[in-house]
């Protein structure tokens, strides 16, 4: 009846220095919507009221419903991830589409509506894009059909192959021309050649996949189960798991801000009978281990603005009402709060 | 006034109602609607009325002529009723005095309960948990059947042809002598509902067909009714309907869901005819099949009961019954049984033949459990009476509940068997003047009160979305109708108009901070009105139709507010058209006159200007 799955987001930007070219090309100004930060909310399902705030963290300038405010239109989707590549900003909807706009001025400039199901996040690789997506529920609401979908443009366009995964992909994560897909459902990470189209290999993982990032020079994996949190790391030369560091932080949501000084933040929420909701605050390289950071309820995502050292804690109000934010300072004492749009889930900081 | 002011005073609120239609006659075996329901708002359409909306639906017709507001998610898709501000699963829905709401849902989609099914609708607005039970919050409807007699042969056959697809037929079929009552009707409602639309969900919002709402409904109902040994009836009703819709996915949705909606009602009914008195046993079944996708939920309610109904002096009417359901679930996610037993009683005293008090009672057990004792008290006065003026007061208190619904309590995961009964009270006060001057003009008035206590909602827990008694609701409003009909020449000529004003508030939400408190429930428009002009002769009718739908908000919080829309309908028929003993009467229709484009509920697609043709051959 109500799905409203764990949806992962793009804590920041990642820069890849890989591949980047000698000739340096001229910085632009950046647009009105490529700095500060973008507040991301999912919307109700059954609603599709899914929404894009942008806060302006310096004035606290609050600009609400951007995407319809530039666009003249609605969103129309439920808004699973934001991501940002190559001047464009892709909102990935789970009601099966995808809007692109101008990461500057967020003005529309194409889609990818025809033949997705459940979308959840997006990759960028050269010209294509590279989509998670569930696929249909089955009788038993199980998705036995998940796959990638290959888009051939950066603006858009059809589908022009759809790549089997195992069940529920979420996050995908860019490395030179593989793409890792995290697995949710059955603890895999499936890694595609963006070239081959094909998917090349797999690997058992710890938990249950949730989300990737980039840290310390290389790639992790975020992933739960009921007990532990994982954050695992691969080997990206010959594409097999290296370390795995396992936390007994339990209950843990999926949800992950990465803060300064090694720091993670994760969402906890203790399930039958209480459902308290709380941050962990965790460390993979140092010694942090504070299982009950903060307390509350209504956690729905979380971010961390690594400029100004602060959490931002978004609170869903049940979907009965829009959400709110809170920031937090460093040590957890609140800040200001402020209403968003209808299930706030996730941020992204322009740092 | 100075009465008004007192009840005020007296009750610290106000409860208001009034009537506006005169019930029709009251037959032997009049329901409970018209015995005991002083005090209470009643709105009833008899046969003829309801033949204008044949080939709409239940949903149209409430939403065009009565103060609830009916959520639709799109043409021909799930519509659900709204009484003063309550939530769908706030109606209680009686198929000829068999409660039909689904058990798992709790609640029912007007959009397959056709018209052409019944012979009369009633609604009834306010808490009346004492005389219908379970679910009666934020009122009820009845769906009635009605056996004819002595009326010999008839039949009719009606084809319908609109905009969008549409292609209704109706074959009707009756007998009756003095004792036997056989009725028989067909039905098939198509609608390819392929309607045009703006589509927000895309990049340069293009205008695009709608692909994916197609509905094909079907179905048949059977009468009978017999007279025997001068003091007994025999009445029997059967209706099977089957609906499949293509679900009409949300714009920016991709969905190709599909549903199949397959529903078995049955109900006997034995009446005993004494001095005076009335004795029913009643049986009932009700069977709903839910193929949603391919994902199949199945409910089964047996119900069986009795009451006896004595009159007992000129003064002093009792009534007293029982009933026991029996509820069995069976869906995807999981499988359950529910027993319930209730008994319930009524008493009405006819101080004069200006007042009359009524009080009912009801105690309802569900499982291991009892639902909130219900009480209601009314009364009904008829302050004055002459030739050219009536003027009548009528005021009512009540109880109503809501057991919580077998999904709320065994949905897995995440359903929650320690919810307690939604439990709500209410109060209306109302006025109903009449004036007799060639004309016959009416108005009447009603204020109501209500408040609804541990409102059932489900919320996100972690990954997990569980239900609670959360919210407490407080509601008033005021409704006003208007009509006035008169004769000039050969023409009779008829105005109705009402306008309600309904605000309903969360005075108690997820915590203190909960940006809900104070604010207007959301999809509850705080305004409407409507209104019909109608026309007609021995041979010509003709109508005028429009109804006005408030601003609505999607949240709780009321940060965004859908607009305001108005629709206009008319209509011409002629019915002289007759070859040898058949009868051929015509009519054409134009719905959404101005083709305006309107959302009841966000994003959701609803059509522009349709044509509808009808045409009938009676025999």
């Amino acid at each position: 009846m109500k799905f409203k799955n764990i949806q992962l987001l793009r804590a920041f930007l990642l820069s890849f220095v890989l591949f980047s070219c000698s000739e340096s090309e001229p910085e632009e100004p950046k647009g009105a919507y490529e700095q500060g930060i973008l507040i991301m909310n999912e919307g109700n399902f059954g609603t599709n009221d899914g929404e894009i705030y942008h806060l302006d963290p310096a004035t606290q300038a609050l600009k609400s419903n951007v995407f319809e405010a530039e666009n003249l239109r609605p969103f129309a989707g439920l808004l699973e991830d934001i991501v940002a590549a190559k001047g464009n900003l892709y909102l990935v909807s789970n009601t099966g589409k995808v809007e692109i706009v101008d990461a500057g001025t967020f003005k529309s400039i194409g889609a990818v509506s025809g033949g997705l199901d459940q979308p959840r996040s997006l990759e960028v690789v050269g010209s294509k894009l590279f989509i998670s997506d569930y696929g249909p529920y089955d009788a038993s609401y199980a998705t036995p059909d998940s796959y990638v979908a290959v888009v051939d443009g950066l603006n858009g366009g059809l589908i022009s192959k759809k790549i089997k995964v195992s069940n529920k992909p979420e996050d995908l994560f860019a490395f030179g021309k593989y793409i890792f897909v995290a697995g949710s459902e059955e603890g895999k990470v499936e890694i595609i050649d963006a070239e081959k189209e094909e998917v090349i290999k797999v690997l058992e993982v710890d938990g249950h996949p949730a989300q990737f990032f980039e840290f310390n020079g290389t790639v992790w994996l975020y992933s739960i189960d009921d007990e532990e949190v994982y954050f695992q790391t691969f080997h990206l030369d010959n594409l097999t798991k290296a370390t795995t560091n396992a936390l007994p932080v339990s209950n843990a949501t999926g949800r992950i801000a990465i803060g300064n000084n090694n720091l993670f933040y994760l969402i906890t929420s203790s399930g039958w009978p209480d459902y308290a909701d709380g941050v962990a605050r965790v460390s993979v390289l140092g010694p942090e281990l504070d299982l009950d950071w903060m307390r509350g309820s209504g956690f729905y995502g979380i971010g961390y603005d690594r400029n100004r050292d602060e959490i931002y804690v978004a609170n869903s109000n049940g979907f009965q009402s829009n959400g709110r934010i809170t920031v937090f300072d460093k040590e957890g004492m609140e800040i200001r709060s402020f209403d968003v749009g209808r299930g706030p889930s996730g941020f992204l900081f322009y740092n | 006034m100075i009465l008004f002011l007192w009840v005020v005073s007296l009750f610290g609120f106000i409860p208001v109602s009034q009537d506006t239609v005169v019930l029709t006659e009251v037959e032997v075996y009049a329901p409970v609607l018209d015995r005991f329901a002083q005090g209470q708002k009643v709105i009833s359409w008899n046969k003829k009325k309801l033949e204008d909306f044949q080939g709409r639906s239940l949903a149209d017709l409430l939403q065009e002529q009565s103060p609830i507001f009916v959520r639709q998610y799109g043409a021909g898709m799930l519509a659900s009723p709204s009484f003063r501000g309550t939530s769908a699963g706030h109606t209680a829905v009686f198929w000829n005095g068999l409660p039909i709401n689904s058990p798992s849902l709790g609640q029912s989609d007007l959009s397959i309960l056709p018209t052409i099914a019944i012979d009369e609708l009633s609604l009834q607005f306010g808490n009346a948990g004492a005389l219908f039970g379970n679910e009666a919050i934020g009122g009820s409807v009845h769906l009635q059947t009605r056996p004819e007699f002595g009326k010999g042969f008839k039949t009719s056959l009606v084809q319908q042809v609109g905009s969008f697809g549409k292609f209704n037929t109706y074959l009707k079929g009756g007998y009756s002598t003095k004792n036997l009552s056989l009725s028989t009707k067909i039905y098939r409602e198509y609608s390819k509902n392929n309607f045009p639309y703006r589509d927000l969900g895309q990049i340069g919002t293009p205008e695009v067909k709608e692909d994916h709402a197609e509905f094909n409904q079907r179905g048949f109902v059977q009468d009978i009714a017999w007279n025997f040994k001068s003091k007994n009836q025999l009445k029997a009703a059967f209706w099977y309907n089957e609906a499949d819709r293509e679900i009409q996915p949300l714009m920016g949705s991709s969905t190709q869901d599909l549903q199949s909606d397959q529903s078995i009602r049955g109900v006997i009914d034995y009446f005993r005819f004494g001095t005076n008195s009335v004795l029913n046993f009643k049986i009932g079944l009700v069977k709903d099949d839910l193929l949603f996708n391919q994902s199949l939920s199945k409910t089964d309610q047996y119900f069986f009961g009795g009451d006896w109904d004595k009159t007992v002096s000129d003064q002093w009417t009792i009534k007293g019954g029982l009933r026991f359901s029996q509820i069995h679930a069976n869906l995807s996610s999981y499988s359950s049984s529910d027993q319930r037993i209730e008994s319930y009683q009524s008493v009405k005293f006819e101080a004069s033949d200006r007042i009359a008090f009524s009080l009912n009672l009801r105690e309802l057990v569900y499982q291991d459990q009892w639902a909130p004792f219900t009480p209601s008290l009314g009364m009904d006065w008829l302050l004055l009476k002459n030739d050219e003026h009536e003027l009548m007061i009528k005021s009512s208190f009540g109880k109503g509940f809501k057991v919580p619904t077998l999904n709320d309590r065994f949905w897995q995961p995440g359903g929650n068997e320690d919810l307690l009964p939604e439990e709500s009270i209410s109060g209306e006060f109302g006025l109903t003047h009449q004036i007799f001057w060639g004309v016959h003009w009416s108005n009447s008035l009603t204020y109501y009160r209500m408040n609804v206590d541990n409102w059932i909602i489900w919320l996100p827990k972690g990954s997990l979305w569980t239900p609670a008694n959360i919210r407490k609701v407080s509601n008033q409003g005021i409704e006003y109708e208007g009509a006035v009909k008169g004769k000039i020449g050969v023409w009779n000529w008829g105005l109705k108009w009402s306008y309600s004003w309904n605000r309903a508030v969360s005075i108690k939400g997820i915590g203190e901070s909960d940006p809900s408190l104070g604010k207007q429930l959301p999809y509850t428009p705080q305004h409407q009105s409507n209104g019909q002009f109608s026309l007609e002769n021995n041979s010509f009718s003709a109508f005028f139709g429009t109804f006005f739908v408030g601003q609505r908000s999607i949240t709780a919080d009321n940060p965004r507010l859908m607009p305001s829309y108005q629709l206009v309908n008319i209509g011409v028929s002629y019915q002289n058209i007759h070859f040898k003993k058949i009868s051929i009467p015509v009519s054409i229709q134009v719905n959404n006159l101005f083709n305006t484009d309107y959302q009841v509920l966000y994003l959701r697609a609803m059509p522009g200007r349709s044509f509808q043709f009808n045409l009938s051959i009676n025999l």
